[in-house]
Parts: structure tokens; sequence; C-alpha cells
């Protein structure tokens, strides 16, 4: 039954994406990580002069801004694409008028998401490579690659991202807005997760802010697994603190999103 | 002229009993350009600022420089937003009555630019002023050529909205509005890294700018106690634009009526 739900939840998506596939999103977060990693180019080394902060090396472990940058952005792109899918599901059918007729249809919810989420991780991980080439073009080097923290690192963030995704989902549908929430939450990432910094900078209320988002530490990890400078230990530390967040969303995100559901259907019409 | 400015008055007040009546709007228009300020700024402090190369910018009175980079862009991406929103009159079709009234074509975008340059960027600027003051030692300012900048400033972010709200008087697809104008001119303008130490090819795009040439200027007086005289280049081009800007609207205007007239359809045209 489930992987039924599954396996149509992908056919269906995919079906929508080779005929009415929104491609302006597609390319506007491949040039979104472009100005991100131009902007960081520019400042690396024209404005500042490839001088950086004493600080910078310790906290990150790498003397190599460029990567550490392009690397963020990359995932930055990923998480974005993932929560613009994802969480959006619902909100599209409410549009396009099919989350009535989908209501009435017995099925699990876990499948149907998870049938969305795995065709979108093929799409981005598509999109996520050619940014990583316009990356390489700007200074993105691999500096200490590791093979089982990078998969350590992919299969953490996606069940991280997911667990996100669905949370702003359930946002979406009870406030019946994607514009603001989807960009207040890409805004706030983008300026607490330690994308293009590390997050020690930040005042004392933001790093709070950003220990509880867990794509802060999915970036910590899948830096340590491309450019190293991470001791094991804390590598490890970080992947069961980040599961263990993201279990928390994941699981505050499902009977949050049957709620939403409801108050969705209930207000439809209004 | 009264009648101009009763146009120019009506449509502001319209304009902002269409988008302020939801207090959300306060989000994209304060939150948004405060977080990327944020994330600039900090992303500097990955950087020894004080071996910058730009001679008036030092640790103390960075703050102060990206927070102008931001308080001017919140003023020409606003009009952004409205020129955005302007296509959605063609949308609801209201747009059709605007033309069957006698209202002067040009009063009405002015109006609509005015009323977005003024309401939205207000919060940014609030908050602007607060930082300035705030870190007043730091700054260098020459009053006279701030009092003319302004002036300027102003006038060119207005009519660079008229601008872009007559472009969609003609054009039904706005969306690559928002590609080409949001995060270049971020970039590009010099808002985050200042033009100065372009490389040559990234200067010529941030040349298609106008907030490029005043952002330049505003940095210049408040920082660097600019004089006019030191400025004029800048100033010229300031206001050759501004010509530019406001002859390139009329000819929009009278293009878009002509078609119309000969197609019929000001809905759909």
């Amino acid at each position: 039954m489930e992987y039924k739900v599954l396996k149509a939840t992908i056919t269906k998506e995919f079906q929508v994406r080779l005929r009415a596939y929104p491609i302006s999103f597609m390319v506007g977060c491949i040039l979104t990580s472009f100005y991100t990693t131009f902007g960081a180019w520019l400042m690396y080394h024209y404005f500042f002069r490839g001088q950086l902060s004493d600080s910078f090396t310790g906290l990150t472990g790498t003397s190599d801004y460029m990567s550490y940058a392009i690397v963020g952005s990359l995932m930055y792109l990923f998480v974005v694409r993932t929560c613009l899918n994802v969480s959006r599901t619902l909100m599209t059918e409410l549009w396009e008028g099919t989350l009535e007729s989908l209501m009435l249809a017995p099925f699990r919810r876990v499948a149907y998401f998870l049938g969305n989420m795995l065709l979108q991780t093929i799409t981005t991980f598509g999109e996520t490579a050619i940014a990583a080439i316009i990356g390489v073009v700007f200074g993105l080097r691999i500096h200490e690659f590791n093979l089982i923290e990078f998969v350590v690192a992919v299969l953490i963030s996606l069940y991280c991202f997911f667990g996100v995704s669905l949370i702003l989902g359930c946002v979406m549908l009870y406030t019946r807005n994607t514009y603001i929430t989807q960009n207040t939450l890409f805004t706030a990432m983008f300026l607490v997760c330690g994308i293009t910094f590390p997050k020690e900078y930040l005042p004392f209320g933001l790093k709070v802010l950003g220990s509880i988002i867990p794509v802060t530490d999915c970036v910590s990890i899948m830096r340590a697994s491309l450019l190293g400078g991470m001791p094991q230990a804390q590598v490890v530390k970080l992947a069961i603190k980040a599961l263990a967040v993201g279990t928390v969303y994941i699981a505050m995100g499902m009977p949050l999103m049957k709620h939403a559901e409801r108050i969705a259907l209930e207000k439809m019409e209004g | 002229m009264k009648y101009f400015l009763k146009v120019v008055w009506a449509e502001a007040v319209k304009q902002h009993r269409n988008y302020f009546n939801n207090w959300t709007i306060y989000i994209s228009l304060f939150i948004w350009p405060l977080f990327s300020f944020l994330s600039a700024y900090y992303s500097y402090s990955a950087f020894d600022v004080d071996g910058t190369l730009i001679s008036y910018i030092n640790g103390k009175n960075i703050l102060v420089f990206l927070m102008l980079g931001y308080m001017a862009m919140s003023f020409f991406r606003s009009v952004v937003q409205s020129a955005w929103n302007f296509s959605r009159e063609r949308q609801s079709g209201t747009l059709e009555y605007i033309y069957l009234s006698t209202a002067n074509r040009l009063a009405v975008l002015m109006g609509n630019a005015l009323s977005s340059v003024f309401e939205s960027a207000i919060v940014m600027l609030v908050f602007g002023m607060l930082i300035i003051i705030s870190n007043r030692d730091s700054i260098n300012v020459n009053t006279i050529s701030l009092g003319i900048v302004l002036i300027i400033f102003i006038a060119m972010a207005l009519l660079w909205g008229v601008f872009l709200n007559a472009c969609f008087l003609y054009s039904r697809d706005t969306d690559f509005l928002f590609t080409i104008l949001e995060e270049p001119m971020e970039i590009f303008a010099g808002v985050k890294v200042p033009i100065m130490i372009f490389p040559a090819w990234a200067k010529i795009v941030s040349f298609i700018f106008p907030l490029t040439y005043v952002l330049e200027a505003l940095r210049q007086v408040m920082l660097n106690d600019a004089s006019v005289s030191s400025l004029s280049n800048i100033l010229f081009a300031c206001i050759g634009i501004i010509i530019v800007l406001l002859s390139a609207t009329l000819f929009t205007i009278g293009i878009v009526e002509k078609h119309m007239r000969k197609t019929g359809n000001v809905v759909l045209f």
C-alpha cells in the first residue's frame, strides 16, 4: 500500500514536471547560487585582497574561503529547492483545485511526501551539479574527500531538509501564503546557518536560532567531508545532533500537517 | 499643475490602500532587507577589514558603509516591487479604467512610484538612521553636498520607478524583471562591495543600474566629506540619467497609447 502511494506520487509528479515544469524556479535558484558565489569571489579577491581575518581558519579548519563559501551556497541551493517543492506540494494542490479529491483518497502522508521528495532530490542533484561546475570556475576545490562522511552528510541532509520542509509546509498551508513564508525562512537560513561565514560570528540570539535549524549542522558535516579540517569525533557528534533535531522536526511536522490540512479544507471556499 | 498633483495623490492613496491592508507586508519590506544586511555584515567578519584598498573604509565605518548601501537599495528595490504590482492592474482589468479616464498617464505612474518609494522604504530608512546616528563618530559628512545628493537620489529612485512602470504598460511578462533586477542589483550596484575595485567587465555591467552612481555619491558625501566639485562627474552622470529616464518614460507612454489605439485592446495588448 505504502509503496503504491509512493510510486503513484512519483509517476504523477514526473508527468507534471514533463508537461508543465516551472523552469523559472530552476533558473532562478541556479542564478541565486551564482550571485552568492560571485559576491563571495568579489569580496575575497578584490575587496579584501585575499586577507582573511585571524579567527576564520581557527573556526573553520580551512583557509580556502572560496571553497568554504561555495559549498555553503550549494547546500543552500539544495535546501531551498527541497523546500520549494515539498513544502509547496499541498499548496499547489490547493491552488490547482486537486486538494479536495486528494483528501478523499485514503493514503498515508509519509509516502506521498517521500515520493515528492525523492523525485525532487534527483532534479536537485542535477541543478546542484550545474551550480558546482560554476563553483569550480570560481575556485571550488576539494581538499580531503572522505567518502563515508560524504554519504552520511548527504543522507542526513536529505532527512533534515525533509523535516524542515514539512514544518514550512504546515505554516504555508495554515497561512495560505507561500511568498512571505518561504522567503522569510530562506533569508533567515542564509543568515544563521553558516552559509557564507561561520555562525560563531553571530550574536548569541541568532546563534541559538542557527543551532535549532538542522541545516546548520548539515552544512558543517558536508564541508568536513569535502574540505576536511574537522576531527572525526566532532563530525559524529554533529551528525547525531542533526539526526536528533531532524527527527524532532519530522515528528512534529507530520501531526501538524494533518491539522493544517483540516484547517485548509475548512477555509478552502472562504 | 493642480490637476496633475491631484492624480498623483489619488494614485498614491490607491496604492497605499491596496498593499498596506495587511501587516505581513512589513515582513517583506523590513525583515528581508534586514536579514540580507546582517548576512553581508557578518560575512565581512571573515576578512581583515583594514586590509581593503578603498581609502575611506576602515573597521569603524564599515557598518555605516554597508547600511547606506542597503538603505539606498531598499528605495530602488521598492519601486521594482511596485512595478511588479502594477502589472496586476492589467490582470485585474483596472488598467483599462485608468486609460478610459482623462488622468494624465505620467501622473498615474508617478503616484504609484511615489507611494512605493516613500512608504516601502520608510522602515528601512528609520532603522538605517538609527544605525548611522549611533555610529556618528565614524562618519565624515559634507552637509551641503549631502543635501544636493539626497535631492538627486529621491528624483532618481522616483524616475526609475516611473520608467519601470511604463515598461509594464507595454509588456505583460513581468517575472524577468525580478531575475534581472533583484539580486544583480545587490551585487553589481556596489551595495555589498564597492564598484571601484570591480574587474573591468563587472564595472561595465554595474553602469546599467542608476543606483550605482547615486550610491557612490551618497557614500562619498557621508563617509569621505566629498565636496560638490569633487563629485561633479558623478553628479552630472546622475542628472544625465534623470533626463534619459524621464524622456524614455514619456516616449514609452506615447508608444503604448498609439499601439493601443491601433489594436484596441488595453488588457491584452
